[in-house]
């Protein structure tokens, strides 16, 4: 099902270029969320999302964009997300996911 | 007869200016509360709930019954300080009416009514009052500065730690009483007269010490008397002290059925200021005794919230289970004002948010009740195939909200903070359950039936937890589950217990199943699994280390299987026993043959 | 007179370790649980990746066992050990001069993954469960027909916190690839799916393996864990993942959900260990003295592992450890 376009897309057709973008943000989220980093792309958050149900929302992937440099439309996209804690509950790294979710809108708000 | 002496000054200037901040905050407070909330207190005031309160006053804030509760000595410490002080302020009066008449006496007068009345004759009855009633607080102190150095003898493994400010007043209360003894004491040591305790101290002080430093010791003793007392009152509008002043408006208040929300208002001052700090909060808090985090519990929460130095790990970390409040001495409304603190902090209203709900329906199935699964329950599967046999078994026609994945209920949503938009979804699950006419709602998720029953207007819509329903569906025999020898324990989940006063069915359908064994906390006492979707903050390390203490205590009980009615709780304290840890309607579906 | 050097588990592990000691003259006495020698290895159809049936190397090490006259104690358990005494659980005491602990593993119980619906749905099976079905020769639904789509799901049990199974199992990947295949060559007209997170092929012949799979079988490969299976109407289960790859969600049905399920530590090893004050490793696994020059050696002198007590392992490494199990067991005694 088609989601609401605020006019930006979070899959860009362009290379993702870590010589420009800037990391800062991604480090200090990283630096107050380390287990972050350990994430190893299974899915399975994606898979049980509630919102992604209903939209496009895919919480594997924005975060991935979020750790890259990648901020665009990343606030529009973490706030489809209903902070239901299914993705937590099944996560096999044990990573906060919710708190991940907050700590990115926190953290990109002004995006 | 003039009633001043120079040493009266800190007294006098420290009472002054503390009646005039209590009053400054009171009226600031009350002039600021929500227009809704003064016409609440207009229509209370002149009912049988003004009473109703007094006569709470008497009994919480004269004599701590609640904390009796806690710890008999716990108990008989705040009493004595209390009570004990009230009644010496009393007794006081009374004594110097009996003297002087009924004359205007300045307040240091009563105070210091010993000082001044060396040259009226003696009432013995008087001296004898006032030393039982001095001992009776000194015992309170004595035992206060006992439970600095053995807070477990009054059932305390730990109290709070203290700031600067409470600090100071708390020393200037402790040396109030033992300096009052001495000054009056000396007093009596002087110009004769006293009670059992001043004036055997003081005929002992005759005695041995001569008339010169005796005069000099008398006015060092009553200086330092009101200088202890002129401290304290300084300090107590802007310490834990103010509880004593604020927990009084605050039952009246409570009596007027003023309620904290999800919200800030003015009301909450009342709440805030009213915490005593005692620190009986901090036991209970699992956060505490498992994880051994020491800053985070309610005490530090709304100190650090009075102060304005709130900071986002404090306010976010709290599995918000209820057992603090439980056990809280002042009744203070904990949860709620630890979730309008993260309003503040994180709710950001936006038009646009979760648009995409509109028009979305995964329902399937007609019927007169619905069956919310909630988000969860999608990961027990287990559950919701049992409910499936249930409804099955007992003939019903059911609509199944969410089976096919459905929008959350908005809790979890709210309790993060996010209150505003929390609200979006509850709109959409309220409209989606009225599309469908249904009467009556059963939902196997705890937290989703608090959401439903506290902040869904449902209207012609009962809410049931599955617990409820299928021990209706049991009483009323369309369920005929055989009764077997399995030995199980239950698990009271927070939300339905503490949160939703809930203990009693669950435990009806287990007996109508099988034995059920109590573990050492239960009911209003239940430890919470850990995984509380309220606690934005601890890991899943830590999650997991909860959830094991919780198991312990459900293994200990030596019951076979550990029986719970919430997904959540189902999957947590799973991770930490072998033993099978299954949902009440999964022993319900299985003993339908 | 002769040293003894008691071994327990009869797996192939204990088996191989009993068979060396014997070979070096020392009198290895195994102790198994259950009342035959071959432990995990009965269960087993054929052996990844030269696809040879496990009976023939169980036959062959049980008749060595046999032929060699090496005392074995069958359905004995252990309650405790020591360098110098084994006692069992009915509270016999057995003398001895160093110990082999080979006791093995345990599958991981796919039940307590509740979302996949093991023992729930039907068509929901293990590959211990295939494993059987191949033993028996009949492979099917629950209904009896043929199974036309078939999803394997790995790391179920492994590489997951949420079952407090942090470690990875190292062999299912392989078997799940060798399964797929037998499942083609049983069904050639089906469809097989592997579900993975990561796919680690670490030993001879097994990434050629792989690559047959996808070539010459045709073995679908989906990158993204499955995170919820839900029954259909027509009996089939509908599985839900993220096709990490493109980045979709992917949901689709299928006859059977075969759940590669991962090696966890045994529960016993808790008592064992503080019985006898050995280390064990976060995953529950005995921890070996050191990975290099003592990765047979226990922190207690005169204890030692073979197999996969101490991790997860295959068939050629349990065996090549066991013989250095023995070997240093061996070498302690003789001391």
């Amino acid at each position: 099902m088609a989601a609401i376009n605020f006019g930006y897309t979070i899959s860009k057709p362009r290379a993702i270029d870590l010589d420009r973008n800037n990391l800062r943000k991604s480090d200090e989220i990283l630096h107050e969320m380390p287990e972050l980093q350990t994430c190893i792309g299974c899915g399975a958050c994606t898979a049980v999302c509630t919102a992604g149900n209903l939209t496009d929302f895919n919480f594997r992937r924005t975060h991935t964009l979020v750790r890259r440099g990648e901020y665009e439309g990343i606030y529009a996209e973490m706030n489809k997300c209903m902070l239901c804690g299914k993705c937590r509950l099944v996560c096999p790294r044990g990573i906060n996911t919710r708190a991940v979710v907050m700590l990115v809108k926190r953290k990109l708000g002004d995006f | 007869m003039t009633f001043y002496a120079p040493f009266c000054l800190p007294f006098i200037l420290g009472a002054a200016l503390m009646f005039i901040i209590v009053a400054w905050k009171w009226i600031l407070w009350l002039l600021r509360l929500p227009r809704s909330d003064k016409r609440l207190i207009l229509r209370g005031l002149f009912t049988h709930r003004t009473l109703g309160a007094a006569w709470e006053v008497v009994r919480e804030s004269l004599l701590h019954r609640r904390i009796f509760r806690v710890n008999p000595l716990l108990g008989y410490m705040h009493m004595s300080l209390a009570f004990g002080w009230f009644l010496l302020i009393v007794m006081g009066w009374i004594e110097t009416i009996s003297y002087v008449g009924f004359r205007w006496v300045p307040l240091q007068g009563h105070v210091f009514f010993k000082y001044f009345a060396t040259s009226l004759p003696h009432k013995p009855f008087f001296d004898f009052a006032m030393d039982l009633l001095l001992l009776f607080v000194l015992s309170g102190v004595a035992l206060a500065w006992g439970k600095r150095l053995y807070s477990r003898a009054m059932g305390m493994r730990r109290t709070t730690k203290h700031v600067l400010g409470d600090r100071i007043a708390l020393s200037a209360l402790w040396f109030i009483f033992p300096a009052r003894l001495v000054a009056e004491s000396t007093t009596c040591a002087l110009y004769g007269g006293g009670g059992f305790l001043t004036g055997s101290i003081g005929g002992w002080m005759g005695a041995h010490i001569g008339v010169l430093p005796l005069m000099n010791l008398e006015t060092v003793a009553w200086w330092f008397y009101s200088s202890c007392l002129g401290l304290f009152f300084v300090a107590l509008p802007f310490s834990r002290y103010m509880h004593i002043f604020t927990e009084i408006p605050l039952i009246f208040l409570r009596h007027y059925r003023l309620r904290s929300t999800e919200k800030h208002s003015s009301y909450d001052h009342f709440q805030i200021e009213a915490c005593s700090r005692c620190g009986i909060c901090i036991d209970p808090c699992q956060l505490q005794s498992v994880l051994g985090i020491n800053d985070v519990q309610s005490v530090y929460f709304l100190r650090d919230r009075r102060y304005g130095m709130l900071t986002r790990p404090v306010a976010d970390n709290c599995l918000m289970c209820g057992r603090c409040e439980e056990k809280c001495p002042v009744g203070i409304d904990l949860n709620t004002l630890r979730l309008n603190s993260r309003d503040r902090m994180r709710n950001v209203p936006d038009e646009r948010r979760y648009t995409y709900l509109r028009g979305v329906d995964r329902s399937s199935g007609e019927g007169k009740v619905g069956y919310f699964a909630g988000c969860m329950t999608l990961l027990t599967p287990r559950t919701l195939s049992a409910m499936s046999t249930i409804f099955e078994a007992a003939g019903e026609e059911v609509w199944w909200a969410d089976r096919e994945g459905g929008v959350c209920c908005g809790r979890p949503l709210k309790l993060s903070g996010e209150t505003d938009s929390a609200r979006k979804m509850m709109r959409y699950n309220t409209e989606l359950f009225r599309k469908h006419g249904i009467t009556t709602l059963v939902t196997s998720c705890p937290i989703c039936l608090k959401v439903f029953r506290e902040d869904y207007d449902l209207p012609g819509i009962e809410v049931l937890h599955h617990s409820e329903y299928i021990l209706r569906l049991i009483r009323a025999g369309r369920l005929s589950p055989t009764h077997g020898t399995t030995r199980y324990t239950y698990h009271d989940p927070c939300e339905l217990g503490r949160g939703s006063g809930i203990y009693d069915e669950p435990r009806a359908v287990i007996e109508a199943v099988g034995e059920l064994l109590e573990p050492a906390s239960t009911r209003e006492n239940a430890l919470c699994c850990g995984s509380s979707v309220a606690n934005l903050a601890i890991s899943d390390g830590q999650q997991l280390q909860i959830a094991r203490s919780v198991a312990a205590e459900m293994e200990a009980t030596g019951a076979e299987v550990i029986v719970t009615a919430c997904p959540l709780c189902k999957k947590a304290i799973g991770r930490g026993t072998r033993r099978p840890v299954v949902d009440l309607s999964e022993i319900v579906a299985a003993s339908l043959k | 007179m002769k040293k003894r050097v008691i071994v327990i588990g009869g797996g192939i592990a204990g088996m191989q370790t009993a068979l060396r000691l014997a070979e070096q003259g020392v009198e290895p006495v195994l102790i198994e649980k259950e009342p035959e020698l071959g432990g995990k290895l009965r269960g087993w159809h054929v052996l990844f990746p030269s696809f040879t049936p496990a009976q023939e190397v169980l036959t062959e090490l049980r008749r060595r066992v046999n032929d060699s006259g090496i005392e074995c104690r069958m359905s004995a358990e252990v309650c405790s050990v020591s360098p110098r005494e084994v006692v069992l659980s009915g509270g016999e005491r057995l003398a001895c001069d160093a110990v082999v602990l080979a006791s093995g593993f345990t599958l991981f119980d796919a039940s307590i993954k509740e979302e996949y619906g093991y023992g729930i749905y039907d068509n929901v099976v293990t590959s211990a469960d295939l494993e059987r079905m191949f033993n028996e020769g009949r492979v099917a639904k629950a209904d009896g027909s043929a199974p036309r789509r078939i999803a394997f799901l790995h790391c179920v049990g492994s590489r997951d916190e949420k079952v407090c199974q942090q470690h990875c199992s190292k062999v299912c990947c392989v078997t799940g690839v060798k399964q797929a295949i037998e499942m083609k060559r049983l069904f050639p007209e089906s469809d097989v799916f592997n579900f993975y997170m990561d796919i680690r092929m670490f030993g001879p012949g097994y990434e050629e393996m792989y690559r047959e799979a996808q070539q010459t079988y045709n073995i679908h490969f989906v990158r993204g864990r499955i995170s919820e299976a839900s029954p259909t109407l027509e009996g089939r289960v509908q599985i839900k993942a993220e096709d990490t790859l493109t980045g979709r969600p992917l949901r689709m049905s299928v006859d059977m959900l075969v759940l590669l399920i991962g090696m966890r530590a045994n529960d016993d090893n808790e008592q064992l260990a503080r019985g006898a004050g050995l280390e064990r490793a976060r995953s529950g696994f005995m921890k070996p003295r050191d990975l290099f020059l003592g990765n047979v050696c226990s922190n207690i002198g005169g204890i030692f592992y073979a197999g996969t007590i101490s991790a997860p392992k295959n068939i050629g490494e349990s065996l090549n450890e066991a013989t250095a199990a023995a070997d240093a067991a061996a070498r302690y005694v003789m001391q």
